[in-house]
């Protein structure tokens, strides 16, 4: 494996290796990838530990393309009205983000029936936290407190718009009950705030705060899953509790709308694939990334009730904030 | 804290390839971080992919060391063609360039490597012994301790305007007005964006800054080179290493400075940047002779770049200790981490406490490396200032170029650097300074964000501030600062006016 610097696309880091003689992929020996964030972050950690397997699965090279801004949906925007619907270019794609982007925003013009839904990979489900001292042991602790006090209680999020944003939402609207939210500019600043004490609470993800979690210094109090995760199996879900919220931040790849029916299923089978790979499998673990593989129609559908979930939200709360 | 990961950590480092990682990382380092508008985090950006396939001690020593050589290179440039090469050396063009075209170049760059060594190998040491020690206390900044900074620093606009206070202001004021171009954090609302997707994430202070500082000084560039004009400055002809006694009096300062750096960098979201103009703001408030400043003063050169490479220890403080990033660069650190299936946050200092102290022994070992390397490299860079004005001026314009299109892939920031290119040449033609706009420009986000969610935290009480003793005490200190900036001297306001219109560009 050898890594080669671009100078004349200084971020785009392509990956050079000798093709192999049985390329399964038909369309093209070369598969540009759209990300909508900067370079190191999620979605290039899932880049990297997704590429190595496709690339030997499909036979082709990737080509990490990096427009971060607008929360991405420049990067989104570019994949469904700017690139050739031939299957050689995907973007990284996540949800809810994606919806929520142009749920919010008028301006954002692309939405998901422009796209061909690939895989999802990975779902960072939703978690609460508090400081390790709060007062609140249990997450009905925290209820309970803010039926005492409405409006008073302080919950961080990674913004408005993110999953966590509309977790909080969610909650509210399936307790009846009245939080404080407070933004922050992403997951990271959000749990910091957590363990500063700042805030009552952080609706977060797993992934984000699984470290400090390790180390006590952060304290969860409840997931936003179906079952409860084998990684935190002392953590309860909300559903369990009696509330039916479940979030969390998906990522996955799509391609525009439109690509040929031929590569559309050879990409669906390599990702299938995946979800039998061992190797893979444990490099996710060692991540701490929970594999959620989710292909095609399927993908679609997903995308589809996450836009219909999260279009009443903002339609009910679009005027408060 | 294991003391034989301490051990584990210097051995690794020692390693001949490891070692020489570091060499060729501060050296890559110096000559990115030397062109105008490629910045530290840029660097590091650039050479992240490379490391992918070196194991985690290797890349992350390499990286570090990258950021060390750069947090300097910006130095070279900024004293030998007035252009800040990193936004950290912004302020060393104020005190750097004047030295370089009184033929000290050569004791400028001295100066400056000299600085940027102490502050580095003192973040370094700052950075192994109070790690675990250091990340409670940056647990205590929330939002309302963060708007209280943001305060400080934007006082320090007032000092930063050189000839008119008013014009000053003015730059100061449209930085914070730019500032507010994008989502508003709290309600999502695109502002000042007319529709243009480009804008929804704000205008990037970098590419703002690269425009400001650069395109102006290629078009005086040109101008000069149109008349043709034979260059005067930017020659090395004395000599780089620095005379002791120089080093002597410069000694509290550094010390100073250097406490600046690895404090600012500490506190997340602040980098070199602010900590340069921090350091050199102290460095004149306690400046016997403060007239000095901005015409070739030591203290004014050293201040900002021990600062500026103090940041790095500091900023990493956090990075280590919490998985926060204290600046951008190291939140490309961050990145590479998670690249190399290292989870950031507490347990870096246990579980991963071997690749870790490999990094914080790589940062003090950088520090010597850029010693010696500055003093090989720093020569050679007089080649630059012997180029003919009109191709430093293209070479600035085309690295002005690639550089702003690197920070997002995106054209748009090319357009948007132009801009603020032109803008910034029509503020220096009519006598404004584009430092004041920079700071603006920086804090403005900061100080909005964080009022805002101190407000919801508070409960819309503004007696949140006064609460927490930390916000209290800094808000006090702006106050002290703004009041002391007022005329309360008249002869010294009269004396530092006159200076200032004999200095104004």
């Amino acid at each position: 494996m050898k890594y080669k610097l671009l100078p004349a696309s200084l971020l785009a880091a392509v990956t050079v290796i000798p093709l192999s003689a049985n390329a399964e992929y038909s369309v093209s020996d070369e598969i540009r990838v759209l990300q909508g964030f900067q370079a190191g972050g999620g979605s290039d950690a899932l880049a990297q530990l997704v590429h190595p397997h496709l690339r030997e699965s499909l036979g082709v090279n990737f080509i990490n393309e990096y427009i971060p801004g607008a929360t991405g949906a420049i990067a989104w925007t570019r994949l469904t009205h700017q690139s050739p619907k031939d299957g050689t270019v995907v973007s990284i794609t996540n949800t809810p983000m994606l919806m929520t982007n142009y749920i919010i925003n008028d301006a954002i013009s692309y939405s998901i029936e422009e796209l061909t839904p690939i895989a999802n990979v990975v779902t960072d489900p939703g978690i609460i936290v508090v400081h390790p001292d709060s007062p609140y042991e249990t997450v009905e602790d925290l209820f309970a407190a803010a039926e005492e006090n409405p409006g008073r209680i302080t919950i961080g999020n990674s913004g408005v718009g993110g999953d966590d944003y509309f977790s909080t939402i969610m909650v509210e609207r399936a307790t009846g009950l009245d939080f404080e939210l407070v933004p922050f500019a992403g997951d990271g600043p959000s749990a910091t705030a957590a363990m500063g004490g700042q805030i009552d609470a952080s609706f977060n993800n797993v992934g984000i705060v699984y470290g400090h979690l390790q180390a006590n210094s952060l304290r969860p109090l409840a997931v936003f899953t179906e079952e409860r995760l084998p990684m935190l199996p002392d953590v309860p879900t909300l559903k369990e509790v009696g509330y039916d919220v479940i979030n969390g931040s998906s990522r996955g790849y799509s391609a525009p709308a439109g690509i040929p029916d031929e590569a559309r299923d050879q990409l669906i089978a390599a990702f299938e694939e995946l979800a039998n790979n061992e190797q893979f499998l444990q490099q996710a673990e060692d991540r701490a990334f929970y594999i959620d593989i989710v292909t095609g129609d399927d993908y679609m559908e997903m995308m589809q009730n996450m836009e219909r979930t999260f279009g009443d939200i903002w339609a009910e709360v679009e005027d408060d904030v | 804290m294991d003391p034989s990961l301490l051990l584990v950590g210097i051995t690794n480092v020692l390693s001949w390839s490891n070692l020489l990682l570091i060499l060729g990382g501060t050296l890559m380092g110096m000559f990115v971080g030397a062109m105008p508008g490629l910045s530290a985090t840029m660097a590091l950006a650039l050479l992240l992919p490379i490391t992918f396939s070196l194991d985690p001690a290797s890349g992350l020593s390499m990286l570090a060391s990258l950021y060390v050589g750069a947090s300097y290179g910006g130095s070279i440039a900024a004293i030998l063609l007035n252009t800040p090469g990193t936004p950290s050396a912004a302020a060393t063009v104020l005190d750097g360039y004047p030295l370089s075209q009184q033929g000290k170049a050569g004791k400028a760059l001295g100066i400056s490597l000299f600085s940027s060594f102490c502050g580095g190998l003192m973040s370094g040491i700052a950075l192994l012994v109070a790690a675990p020690l250091l990340g409670i206390i940056v647990l205590k900044f929330g939002p309302v301790e963060l708007f209280a900074i943001a305060v400080l620093g934007i006082t320090i606009i007032g000092s930063l305007s050189q000839g008119s206070v008013i014009s000053g202001l003015l730059s100061g004021g449209l930085g914070l007005l730019v500032s507010t171009v994008g989502m508003d954090l709290i309600t999502g609302t695109p502002r000042m964006t007319f529709g243009e997707i480009n804008l929804f994430s704000g205008i990037s202070f970098t590419v703002a800054l690269i425009g400001l500082f650069s395109i102006p000084q290629a078009l005086l560039l040109i101008e000069k080179a149109g008349l043709g004009e034979k260059k005067v400055a930017s020659k090395v002809t004395d000599r780089i290493i620095p005379h002791w006694v120089d080093i002597k009096a410069l000694m509290p300062n550094i010390g100073r400075s250097g406490a600046i750096g690895i404090l600012t960098g500490l506190i997340p979201g602040t980098g070199g940047d602010t900590a340069s103009w921090f350091a050199y703001n102290e460095a004149k408030r306690f400046a016997k002779d403060k007239s000095r400043f901005g015409k070739g003063d030591l203290a004014g050169l050293s201040a900002p770049e021990t600062a500026n490479n103090a940041v790095v220890g500091g900023a990493l403080i956090p990075t280590i200790a919490l998985g926060i990033p204290g600046s951008s660069s190291t939140a490309i650190l961050l990145g590479a981490l998670m690249v190399h299936g290292i989870l950031p946050g507490p347990n870096l200092l246990t579980e991963h406490g071997d690749v870790t102290y490999t990094l914080i022994w790589a940062v003090i070992l950088a520090n010597f490396a850029l010693l010696a390397v500055g003093l090989l490299f720093t020569r050679m860079c007089v080649g630059v200032t012997k180029v003919p004005d009109g191709f430093v001026a293209t070479a600035i314009i085309i690295l002005c170029v690639v550089g702003s299109f690197a920070i997002n892939n995106s054209f748009f920031d090319v357009a948007l650097m132009f801009g603020f290119g032109l803008f910034g040449y029509w503020m220096i033609k009519a006598g404004m300074a584009p430092a004041p706009m920079v700071v603006g420009l920086i804090l403005g986000p900061v100080m909005e964000t964080s009022y805002q969610q101190s407000m919801l935290i508070g409960g819309n009480n503004p007696m949140v501030f006064v609460n927490s003793p930390i916000a209290l005490t800094l808000l006090l200190l702006a106050l002290f600062s703004v009041l002391q900036a007022t005329p309360l001297f008249g002869t010294l306001r009269k004396r530092l006016k006159k200076q200032s219109h004999q200095q104004a560009r």
